[in-house]
Formats: structure tokens, sequence, C-alpha cells
């Protein structure tokens, strides 16, 4: 019972960091119109720039964390005219030919982290990012520093967001654009600046993901960025493309079952059961559970 | 022949063969990735049978290409009419398990691989020309296969899904049963590449199964033209070749150039250097001379 609770809240520091991705993702999807297949690889490019700005700095953590958000915003802002420019080659919004260019931005993403950072090995971040210290031990259970940092900011994002989306003027119009975007038009919303702004956002929205990443594994290869990619698209399927309160809900399901799975089975078999479990999902209704807010 | 042009050869061939399997459900807007998961499942069971259980060559090959298919079937019963994204997640998701199961099986080498398949027909020599006879025997199949699609009432049914399904539903068209058709025609392709790829390199490794293949195959499409079956073949042994002339600092940086190629033709020649006009013009022009 003790590492099922243990599991359990690690498993909601994960999912709190799934959610945040699979907002980020959505709300791309939904005002700008495209998959970007590649954001969580643009999550891990942060990362890595974060950790080395760590390094050149003397593990300077404000340094690193404007470096980390910085690196996300800008790959988002060098990004959103190539989306928009195969959108406007198509002639109409082209969902598939926008994943196609962000595969193709995960792969440089990925070749470009194993070539010249590190010599291609795993990175590991300073202690006074990936905080170890155990905060309160009951029997089995350990919750470290790191999980409750993780867990305390992802949380207080998810409704920093989520609030933005909802409460303020800028939510709505980003609300409006993805229910009706000639409707949101004609009540003169600018198209072209609320769709620069939600690329600005999940690049900021990027940038605190990957500091919690980083606060929660402690380090970063790579081929981490694929691995997340898949998972946050398959979540974003199973709550419903562009379902923001369906990927809340998934995202935390994902992070406790792969936890949970972990504390039980071993270490690649655990990962198994979670992408075997969303593939049931999505084999059964491709659609989503919660509907697709397309 | 050379060790070196056998291998340009046969990964060429192999590379054209694989990208005709992603053409061929892209015809109808299905990015069909689990063709790279079918590869290694088939691939790693006919090298089983034939290290283990001393199954000959041709059946080891004829059960790849129906274990290919039959997955291929089964997979696409629930996503025959799925939407795009669908498709690739559950692509993706194949990917990944099938290299974990694999990773975790001794049967087969798990993280080793499996090594010293033997020679067809004995010599080394008359194994390369074996299975450079089998891989441009299945080219021109396949490919005359293909282009029959293309130009049947079943290539138009897929077009028309492309482009619209909506339309493609009011003019009778059943998506799913087309959808199950091309994709489990795709995997059973992808089954038999994926036997006849290890019996090049006489080994299986997980390397050979991974995401880069998607890359690889996905910027052959696109970049020669995802619109007809030519462009795979122009552009099939110009990317795999090209970067082999390349002094090795630059030929590993291959994915970042296959990458940045493939968003540079998406951003400025959307439907690839071979599109389907430049191909009804050589057609139109071919026919001329005929009647002349």
């Amino acid at each position: 019972m003790q590492v099922l609770i243990a599991q359990i809240i690690n498993g909601l520091s994960l999912g709190s960091i799934y959610v945040l991705l699979v907002t980020g993702f959505n709300l791309l999807l939904l005002v700008a119109m495209i998959i970007h297949f590649a954001y969580p690889q643009v999550v891990v490019f942060s990362m890595y720039i974060t950790w080395v700005v760590l390094q050149l700095t003397g593990n300077n953590i404000l340094l690193g964390v404007l470096a980390g958000v910085g690196s996300s915003v800008l790959l988002n802002l060098i990004s959103a005219p190539l989306f928009q420019k195969v959108m406007k080659n198509r002639g109409e919004v082209d969902i598939n030919s926008t994943m196609v260019l962000s595969l193709a931005m995960g792969m440089i993403i990925t070749d470009v982290l194993s070539h010249s950072f590190n010599r291609g090995l795993p990175i590991a971040f300073p202690e006074q990012i990936s905080e170890s210290t155990p905060v309160l031990r009951i029997g089995l259970i350990t919750i470290l520093s790191g999980q409750v940092w993780s867990l305390g900011v992802g949380v207080v994002a998810v409704t920093g967001f989520f609030l933005l989306l909802y409460k303020t003027r800028a939510g709505r119009a980003f609300r409006a654009i993805a229910e009706d975007p000639s409707g949101a038009r004609l009540v003169g919303i600018p198209l072209l600046k609320t769709g620069l702004e939600s690329y600005a956002l999940t690049g900021i929205l990027g940038g605190i993901i990957a500091l919690l990443l980083a606060t929660l594994l402690g380090s970063a290869s790579p081929g981490l960025g694929e691995q997340v990619a898949l998972k946050v698209l398959a979540v974003s399927i199973i709550a419903g493309l562009g379902n923001l309160p369906g990927g809340l809900v998934v995202g935390l399901l994902l992070g406790i079952l792969e936890a949970v799975a972990q504390g039980y089975i071993s270490g690649t078999w655990s990962n198994v059961i979670a992408f075997v479990v969303m593939l049931g999902v999505i084999l059964m209704k491709p659609s989503g559970l919660f509907g697709t807010k397309l | 022949m050379s060790l070196a042009l056998y291998y340009y050869l046969s990964i060429t061939a192999v590379n054209i063969l694989m990208s005709w399997a992603l053409y061929v459900p892209y015809r109808m807007a299905h990015l069909h990735f689990i063709t790279v998961a079918n590869m290694a499942i088939s691939g790693y069971t006919a090298g089983y049978l034939v290290m283990a259980l001393h199954v000959p060559f041709t059946l080891a090959l004829a059960i790849g290409f129906l274990l290919g298919g039959l997955i291929g079937y089964l997979v696409s019963l629930f996503i025959g009419d799925a939407p795009t994204f669908a498709v690739v997640i559950v692509g993706f998701t194949f990917i990944t398990i099938t290299r974990t199961v694999i990773e975790n099986m001794p049967a087969v080498g798990g993280t080793m691989g499996m090594f010293g398949l033997p020679n067809i027909g004995g010599s080394p020599s008359v194994h390369r020309f074996v299975i450079l006879g089998i891989l441009y025997g299945l080219v021109v199949l396949v490919g005359f296969l293909i282009h029959r699609f293309d130009h049947c009432s079943l290539g138009r049914a897929a077009s028309a899904v492309f482009v619209d399904k909506d339309l493609a539903v009011s003019l009778g068209i059943d998506i799913r049963k087309l959808g199950i058709l091309l994709q489990t025609f795709s995997c059973t392709l992808a089954g038999g590449c994926g036997v006849l790829y290890g019996f090049i390199y006489r080994s299986y490794h997980l390397d050979f199964f991974t995401f880069h293949l998607v890359g690889i195959t996905m910027t052959i499409i696109f970049v020669g033209g995802y619109a007809t079956m030519w462009g795979t073949v122009l552009a099939a042994p110009l990317l795999y070749g090209i970067p082999l002339l390349f002094p090795p600092e630059i030929a590993s940086w291959r994915i970042v150039i296959y990458g940045a190629l493939l968003i540079l033709v998406l951003v400025l020649k959307p439907e690839g250097f071979i599109t389907r006009r430049s191909v009804h013009c050589v057609e139109a022009f071919l026919s001329r001379r005929q009647k002349n």
C-alpha cells in the first residue's frame, strides 16, 4: 500500500508535467491550427540550453531559467512563419502537412542534440535544480524536494494557464478563434496577432516545463523529446484533440499509471504498459474519450 | 560486385519499397508508420525461424510477408477510417512497444541483436546476387501493382478521400474498406522488406528499426513527390547516395540534412519534385510518340 501511495505522488508530479505539455500542444492546435508534434522536442532543447547556460555561468539558476524560456519562445516564433507558409501553400488549414513539418523539426532538434551537446551523452543537472533531498519519509514513502517543487509549480502553472484561458480577455480571444475563426475575425479579433501570441505563450510554457522536467528527472537525453512527444500526442488523442479539460484528466491519469507501473514492474516493461493502454484506447476510440474540439 | 555497391543498391531498393509502403496508404492521407514495426516483427521472426528452427529462407520470407499482412489487417480493422493523427500515433506506439518487446527477448538476441544469418545459395557472392534479384524483382512487381492502382477506380477513390473525406463518402466510397485494403498491402510489403533488410547485412539489430527510418522514408516521399509513385523512384537513390559522397564529418549530419530538406520542400515545393501534373505531361508525350 505504501508503495502505491508513493507512486501515486510520483505520478501526480509527472502527470502535472504531461498536463502542461498537452495544454501547450492543444493551444497551438486550437488557435494556430497546427499539430506541433515537435513541441516536446522544443522543451527538451530548452532543457539543454538551460544546462549549457548553467555550465557557463557557474550554475546561475536565474540566467539558466531565462535562457531556457527564451530559447523555447524563440524556437516557437521562428517556426511560426514556416507553419503559416505551409498552410497557405495548401490553400486551407491543413493539419497533416503541419504535422509533417513538425516531424521534420523534431528530427533536426533530436539530431542536433545528439551531435552538438555533451558528445551526445545524457546531461545531468546540478543539485540546485534537481533537488533530491527527502522532505518527508513515512515507511517506504519518501517525498523528495524535487517532486514537491515540480508538483507545486506544475499545479500553479496549470491553474494559471487555465485561468488565463477562461478568465481573461486574451484567453477569450484564443478560445473564440478555436471555436470559430471566421466569427472571431468578424468581431474584430486579430487572427495573426493572436496566433503569434499563442506561439509565444506556448514558448513560455515550454520553458517552464523544461525547468520542471529538469527538476523532476535531474537529467535529459536527446531521445527524451521523442518519448515525451509520443505520450503527449497519445494523451491528446485519448482526451480528444483540442479538448483542454480532457487533456487535464488524461495527462494526470497517464502520469499516475506510468508511476504505478514503474513501482511494480521492471523499467522498460513498465513503459510498455503505458503505451499498450494508450494504444488500446486509441484503437477502440480514435476520436478520443472526451470528444474532439476541432 | 564491390561490397559498397551491393549495399548501395540493396538499401536503395529497400528504401524504395518502404517508401512505397508509406505512399500507398498516404494516397488517402494515412501516414502509416506501423510499417517500421512490421519490418522488425517479420524480420526477427524470419531470423529466428532460419537460425533456430532451420526453416528455408524462402519459406521464412513468405512467413514474413504473411505476418506483416496479418498484423496490418488486424490493426486496420480499428484504424481503417481513423484520422491521420490517430494513425500516426498508433504507428509510433507500435514501434515503441515492438522495440521494447524485442529488447527483452533473449531468444532473438535482445539488445545485442541477431548475428550470423546464413548465406542464401552458399557463398557470399551468390547471396548478394540472390538478395539483389529478389529486391529488384519486388521493386518491379510492386511498382507495376502501384502503377495499376494509381490508374484504376480504387486509386481515384483514394485521391477523393485525400482531397475531401466527406465528399468521398457522399460519392459512395467505403473509406473503411479502402483503408483496410491499403494498410494491409502496406504492412505486407513492409513485412517482406524487414526479412530482406536483415538478410542484406546477415544480421538483425534494433538500431535498424528506429524513428530515423521513419524520417528517411518520409523525406523520400515528400521530397520526391507524395502525389505519384515516381517521386520515390527519383528520391530514394539520390537521398541515400548523395550523403555517402560527403566527408564523414558532414555525412554524420545526414538526418539534419534530411530534416532541413524536408522543411524546405514543404515550404517551397509542397507537392515535391515530381508532381502529378509533370507525370501526366510525360505520359501524354509518350503516348503521342507511340501514336506517331
